[in-house]
């Protein structure tokens, strides 16, 4: 009954997504065992999904449907021929034979391209704290590569758009190699220039992490122009 | 021989979302991304935050397709549920809340949709009954739901705000949106 209290009349700020999250996760464990509170929310979870409908109605511009199809295509072609390994842990098969180097690793695409830049999403889990180490991108651009353990983030702002036609790539340089080996983050910067990119992996055994243009797709060894770069060691 | 995707309800386009179907997604983003764009722009406040929440959202939606439960509601309450989080989620990192918040009024480069079917007149339809109801509101009621809501801010933020006790913007919160659910109704407006 006292926890009860201690959340009496929250359930409006509760389904208006108007709680902080520490205090959002503690009602979500409160309502797991009061039936009071779940029907409230279930009575005015209603009208608060009514209220997207409130808003002005408005098109978005057709360059937008563009870019996301354009990404959604690349993905599903990716995808498609990832085919049945595409859940695999482990690689199914590398997308081209080349040398050896160049057998891609990670080239898992579902939950679809999980390594794909993810903007914005990340930005809200951006690294700081206790053994987080910053390290600047070097080149035509701001960036930071945001290093725990041996994950790494790449975090962007004024970015250039990439040529017409070309996206960014992330390449990591092995540790001991002075070839880069191609990885499956492909992104464009976002409209005010800033980008957020979960590097793929460990980068335990990575000196260098580097940003070039290619051609929409990717590419196995890099073609474009280096944008920037970072050395990890 | 192949299935026509616009005649299939949401639900089982989402199927073929699932498998990584590209056309099956566009029918989705057809038909939600203008209630998206619109959400995100009314809290966003400006054309480019809130073409990058709807890319954000409809890129999450692709990726996440998967996790889609007919159960727990209508693919539009879930694409819509997911502009809301990001656009919650940009605003709480901006610096300039505030600012952005004052400058939410008056926006000029609006374009707004023309009524070029009947989807959408009857969307207009829908989003005229929601705003009357929202208008119907006490002041007080009204302008707490709109600033959480849209605003993105936080009941204690509100309380600061408006000079106001955190639990008199809760109730506040509650008692409207009570009113709110009694006035539009079950089934009236579609979700």
């Amino acid at each position: 009954m006292n926890d009860h209290a201690r959340w009496e009349d929250v359930a409006g700020a509760y389904v208006l997504n108007a709680m902080p999250a520490d205090e959002r996760q503690a009602f979500e464990q409160h309502l797991v065992n009061c039936a009071t509170c779940q029907a409230e929310v279930d009575e005015l979870l209603p009208a608060a999904e009514a209220l997207p409908m409130a808003s002005p109605p408005m098109l978005p511009p057709p360059a937008l449907k563009d870019r996301i199809m354009a990404e959604v295509e690349r993905e599903a072609a990716l995808l498609a021929q990832a085919g049945a390994g595409a859940d695999r842990p482990e690689p199914a098969r590398p997308r081209r034979e080349r040398r050896g180097f160049w057998r891609l690793s990670g080239w898992r695409l579902a939950p679809v391209a999980a390594a794909l830049l993810i903007a914005g999403v990340l930005a809200g889990t951006a690294l700081d704290g206790d053994g987080t180490r910053t390290i600047d991108f070097e080149g035509q651009a701001t960036a930071q590569l945001e290093v725990d353990g041996d994950r790494a983030t790449l975090v962007a702002e004024n970015m250039p758009a990439p040529p017409e036609g070309r996206v960014y790539e992330v390449w990591l340089m092995p540790e001991g190699s002075t070839t880069p080996r191609p990885t499956d983050v492909l992104f464009t910067p976002r409209s005010d220039g800033s980008a957020v990119a979960a590097i793929p992996g460990s980068v335990d055994d990575v000196s260098q992490v580097l940003i070039t243009d290619e051609p929409m797709g990717g590419s196995d060894e890099p073609t474009g122009e280096l944008l920037m770069s970072a050395e990890l060691s | 021989m192949g299935v026509d995707l616009r005649t299939l309800a949401d639900e089982d386009v989402m199927q073929f979302v699932r498998r990584g179907d590209a056309r099956a997604f566009e029918v989705i983003y057809e038909r939600h991304s203008s209630a998206a764009f619109s959400l995100a722009y009314r809290m966003m406040g400006t054309r480019s935050g809130a073409e990058d929440v709807t890319q954000d959202a409809f890129l999450s939606l692709w990726r996440s397709g998967g996790r889609y439960d007919r159960a727990r509601g209508s693919v539009r309450t879930w694409v819509l549920g997911i502009v809301h989080n990001r656009a919650i989620d940009a605003l709480r990192r901006s610096t300039v809340h505030s600012k952005r918040r004052a400058g939410d009024e008056g926006i000029e480069e609006r374009f707004e949709a023309r009524e070029r079917t009947d989807v959408e007149a009857a969307r207009r339809e829908e989003s005229g009954t929601v705003r009357t109801a929202l208008a119907s509101l006490p002041a007080d009621q009204s302008q707490v739901i709109e600033l959480a809501y849209f605003g993105g801010f936080t009941h204690t933020e509100i309380a600061d705000m408006l000079e106001a006790p955190v639990g008199t913007v809760k109730g506040r919160m509650r008692l409207g949106l009570k009113k709110m659910r009694s006035q539009l109704g079950e089934g009236q407006v579609a979700l």
